[in-house]
């Protein structure tokens, strides 16, 4: 992809730009196919099945429907904030999308500040879903869009930190510098306590079930999207599953290796394309298997999870590092100390939900019931 | 935490099951003997007419009143081929107001009516709900044609005594009458 495009560098940026740009619906097209597909199973059903082959063309179906259907504005709506949210969120996503390798050969801009950026502008999300929230005149709406704005700061933070601890293993913010770093060992053998944040962290950032709180159905009914219809509410679709992809990428660079692990770094193109394209799949896949299996949490666990636990032991894993890296300690001891912080994770988690339990009497006999965590 | 594994596993031991899903309208599920499709009514073969008589019973007992009779003379009685002297003349029954008890099934008299236990009924949907309502022909279709092969009666678990929906003898004249049945 490097050597297709043009020798001038606007029109080469605007080319890489305009590829992205045609690319990620498409992705996102069969993404919806694919999660339908694999709930379908995981619930022993068997999703789509009715338009084309297998369901295929299902993606391709709801996208005409939603391009077709009548785009409504309540009357009573802010119409600045409420039509502009929807860019608000759908922008930065393609920003970020922009700075991220896919491979050696395939990225658009390769940043000496790429993960900085990424994380920085994937921020920028979160005030589209308050503008929606505020902009729609409705009261679930104006809770979603609450909701999305504690959850998804409060998470960013381990997230961002969770980076961090990367990041100063790697001594660099560069993503192509990270990944290369990893030949010998992936960086989730060295940060295991980080990489298990990181996915936490990226699961709450998608506010995808169990933390799906802001756009939970049964309690604000779809949240910061309810008064959205047609196109503008395909992006906020859009939105959600490309951050989706984002967050997978993400993980599998900074955490698996990326396009090198468990090769060596010259590897093929299309080896490795294969390779981010089994790494990322994976963690998709594991999105879509926690949406089936686990119920959503409240919101007092959600922040108890994440300001009680998750930022504790992101310090604790950037002191380790820290240390490490001061006193040149052998990088075995990174991965025991992170590894025992792991668990002693485990079990503050596990305690902590048991102690939780609420009581119910069962026929006349006291029962501890342990909440999800 | 350990309650998330086992939900995990929960999940992925379903998806290693065979998907439950029936394809509705191109693979359909095998109905038991016992199954109770909408009501449909019987085709004497020996007589070549409905066993029913048109006498209202059903109707009357009917808790949703939607079935509607009218009886007439026989003209096969004064011809001598046949032994009943009223037939039915207009069967009317509301697919759309039926709650499918078996009611108008057990008070029949002349064991003319039965639940279908097949999938040739009548395909439910439908743009107007007046469509839904059947009349004498649509209702004796599934038996005239031979489309309901064994349906069930209780108490007897037989729908009538000497009825048989089609012997090897007249296995071709019944084909006939099939198509005659399906271009009505």
């Amino acid at each position: 992809m490097i050597f297709l495009l043009a020798d001038n560098v606007w029109l080469d940026s605007l080319l890489r730009m305009a590829i992205i740009g045609a690319l990620v619906p498409v992705g996102v097209i069969m993404l919806t196919w694919v999660e339908r597909k694999v709930i379908g199973r995981l619930q022993q059903r068997l999703g789509p099945m009715r338009v084309g082959p297998y369901g295929l063309l299902q993606g391709i179906a709801d996208t005409i429907k939603l391009l077709t259907k009548e785009d409504v504005r309540p009357a009573s709506a802010d119409r600045l904030t409420f039509e502009l949210a929807v860019f608000v969120i759908v922008v930065p996503v393609f920003m970020a999308a922009v700075a991220l390798p896919f491979t050696a050969d395939i990225f658009v801009r390769n940043m000496a500040l790429g993960l900085f950026y990424i994380l920085a502008v994937s921020g920028l999300g979160i005030v589209g879903f308050v503008m929606a929230g505020w902009g729609s005149d409705n009261k679930y709406a104006l809770l979603g869009g609450v909701r999305a704005g504690a959850q998804l700061i409060s998470y960013e933070i381990p997230l961002i930190l969770a980076a961090v601890a990367v990041a100063m293993l790697g001594q660099s913010l560069n993503l192509y510098t990270l990944v290369a770093l990893q030949d010998d060992t992936p960086f989730i053998a060295y940060q295991p306590l980080a990489f298990i944040i990181f996915v936490i962290a990226g699961l709450a950032e998608l506010y995808r079930q169990p933390f799906d709180i802001p756009v939970a159905e049964s309690e604000v009914v779809g949240g910061p999207s309810v008064e959205y219809s047609g196109i503008r509410w395909s992006m906020f679709q859009m939105g959600e599953f490309v951050s989706l992809v984002l967050i997978s990428v993400l993980a599998s660079l900074i955490f698996l290796g990326g396009w090198i692990w468990p090769f060596n770094s010259d590897n093929a193109t299309w080896l490795q394309v294969l390779l981010m394209a089994v790494k990322t799949s994976a963690f998709i896949l594991f999105f879509m298997w926690m949406r089936v299996s686990v119920p959503r949490l409240r919101i007092d666990q959600l922040m108890a999870l994440c300001w009680q636990i998750l930022l504790p032991f992101t310090f604790l894993q950037i002191i380790i590092n820290g240390l490490v890296l001061v006193y040149d300690w052998p990088d075995w001891t990174l991965s025991v100390l992170s590894g025992a912080a792991a668990i002693a994770m485990g079990y503050v988690v596990y305690t902590a939900a048991r102690r939780s339990g609420v009581l119910y009497q069962t026929s006349g006999v006291a029962q501890r019931v342990g909440s999800v965590l | 935490m350990l309650g998330i594994l086992k939900a995990l596993k929960t999940t992925m031991q379903a998806a290693a099951r065979k998907p439950v899903t029936v394809q509705y309208p191109t693979e359909k599920k095998e109905l038991p003997h016992r199954s109770r499709g909408f009501p449909v009514l019987l085709w004497d073969f020996e007589v070549d007419e409905p066993f029913c008589t048109g006498c209202q019973v059903c109707a009357r007992y009917c808790p949703v009143d939607c079935i509607t009779v009218t009886m007439k003379d026989n003209p096969k009685k004064e011809a001598g081929k046949s032994r009943r002297k009223k037939i039915v003349e207009h069967f009317y029954l509301d697919y759309a107001r039926c709650m499918r008890c078996d009611i108008c099934v057990e008070v029949c008299n002349f064991d003319a009516i039965v639940m279908n236990n097949t999938w040739q009924g009548v395909e439910l949907s439908r743009y107007d709900r007046q469509d839904l309502v059947m009349d004498t022909d649509a209702l004796l279709k599934q038996s005239r044609t031979g489309q309901l092969k064994d349906p069930f009666r209780e108490p007897m678990g037989v729908a009538h005594s000497g009825w048989s929906p089609k012997t090897d003898e007249d296995e071709g004249e019944g084909e006939e009458t099939s198509e005659e049945g399906g271009e009505g």
